[in-house]
């Protein structure tokens, strides 16, 4: 039997190693736990470049923004917007009955118009557009709360849009609504592309159909399959 | 003056430097590889903001789309982050008095835009584009993580060259059909057989890339 070291040389050492655990378990937890400190850079590289990303700040203009609007009172090149019929729906004075010249419809178009409209109209008017969103629903809600409305809500019901009124709507008039809003609804011009504000007024339109549509909007063709289903 | 004896105990010495010189180069590489890694130093990064914004109330419980604000995610590189146009849409009238909304309707009155800090970060000399990703099959959930499950949005995944690397030598995992790019709950691995990826990646032609060029130019 060797004899041991010393007492205080043993305690040293099995406190130094004791001293290595120590690393892993802070490792481990900083791992496990979100930080609002977690940006530690070790290799800086070139992680940070004297340059500007998208939506970045530059402390040189007042506002701080690092893109710059367009100067007041300029046009861009290729920006111009003459078009009455595609950028404003109007045609001859009046709303548009039809697409504009460019946009053809297609079952594609609507897909894109549906899809279009899942996104950004779903959310107050609801999927089939009776006005039933989960924002709507929401915001009732918060009107019906019993101390009153909450934080000076003030929702009025997201239109149907089935609503007679509302099924009167061209579609240059749709458009229009989608662009620049209406009574409460804000526009989403700037939100969604031109052609995909047509689209969605075109799904629009579709869905108008499919809640009231009789038996002489369906091709004669396929009629009969529609009489069978009736008849189940 | 007597000579100096080591004491018998020096005999252990020999041993127990022979197995520090083994055991304490692995422990620098351990505490190396471990500690300083992306998964360590990024991952969890999860900086205050701001405006409380609850992704979980407005992408989880009232199921609004990704899109909805991040409208250039489809079209551009970047993955814009909404004005506060995109806020005022429902909050001029939905708890347009909340203290919440304070530097919001601020914001709207000034015209100067709210500071969001920004949470993922690329080092400056990678390119990502997240156009190319979403219109091809890599949902936000991929990268992102179950945002609509965030109070507060942290960094999910390390966004290291490694990461990266990993998704570009094995899409096929990650792969789901465009039209379900912004539906978190979505699980590639779980909700698409072997098959249905391979025929995504044959039909949105994914051949990722692994050049330098590709995200360093």
């Amino acid at each position: 039997m060797i004899p041991l070291p010393p007492r205080w040389m043993l305690f040293t050492g099995a406190l130094a190693a004791l001293a290595l655990a120590i690393p892993p378990v802070v490792i481990a937890r900083v791992r496990a736990t979100p930080d609002p400190e977690r940006a530690v850079h070790i290799f800086f590289d070139m992680d940070f470049q004297p340059k500007f990303k998208p939506q970045g700040q530059n402390p040189l203009f007042a506002d701080g923004r690092a893109q710059r609007y367009d100067v007041a009172g300029t046009v861009a090149k290729g920006e111009t917007k003459l078009d009455a019929h595609l950028f404003e729906g109007v045609v001859d004075g009046k709303w548009a009955e039809a697409l504009p010249a460019g946009l053809a419809m297609s079952d594609e178009f609507l897909a894109r118009g549906q899809q279009r409209y899942n996104i950004y109209c779903s959310v107050c008017h609801g999927y089939a557009g009776f006005g039933d969103g989960a924002v709507n629903k929401r915001a009732m809600e918060l009107m019906s709360n019993s101390e009153g409305p909450v934080n000076g809500t003030s929702w009025v019901q997201a239109k149907s849009l089935h609503d007679p009124l509302v099924r009167e709507h061209s579609l240059g008039m749709l458009y229009n609504v989608v662009t620049n809003g209406i009574r409460n609804m804000a526009g989403y011009g700037a939100q969604i592309d031109l052609e995909d504000r047509w689209a969605i007024a075109a799904y629009v339109k579709a869905l108008q159909l499919s809640q009231n549509a009789s038996l002489q909007d369906v091709p004669p063709e396929l009629r009969d399959n529609l009489k069978k289903g009736e008849v189940k | 003056m007597s000579r100096f004896l080591f004491p018998r105990w020096s005999n252990l010495l020999l041993p127990t430097i022979i197995v520090a010189a083994l055991t304490i180069p692995l422990y620098a590489v351990f505490f190396v590889a471990y500690g300083f890694s992306p998964e360590t130093l990024a991952v969890g990064y999860q900086p205050p903001q701001p405006v409380p914004f609850s992704h979980a109330v407005h992408a989880g419980q009232l199921g609004m789309d990704c899109r909805y604000c991040h409208t250039s995610v489809e079209k551009a590189a970047h993955a814009s982050v909404p004005p506060t146009q995109t806020c005022m849409n429902c909050h001029t009238q939905i708890r347009p008095e909340s203290p919440k909304l304070a530097k919001v309707k601020e914001s709207y009155a000034t015209g100067l835009p709210v500071e969001w800090t920004r949470v993922h970060k690329l080092p400056d000399y990678s390119y990502f584009d997240h156009s190319a990703h979403v219109n091809r099959g890599i949902g936000c959930v991929s990268c992102h993580g179950r945002i609509d499950k965030m109070e507060v949005v942290y960094q999910k995944s390390p966004l290291s060259m490694g990461w990266c690397l990993e998704c570009h030598r094995n899409p096929e995992i990650n792969l789901r059909p465009t039209s379900e790019i912004t539906n978190l709950a979505f699980d590639s691995a779980t909700d698409l057989s072997v098959e249905q990826r391979d025929a995504l990646k044959k039909k949105y032609h994914i051949n990722p890339s692994e050049d330098c060029s590709t995200c360093h130019r």
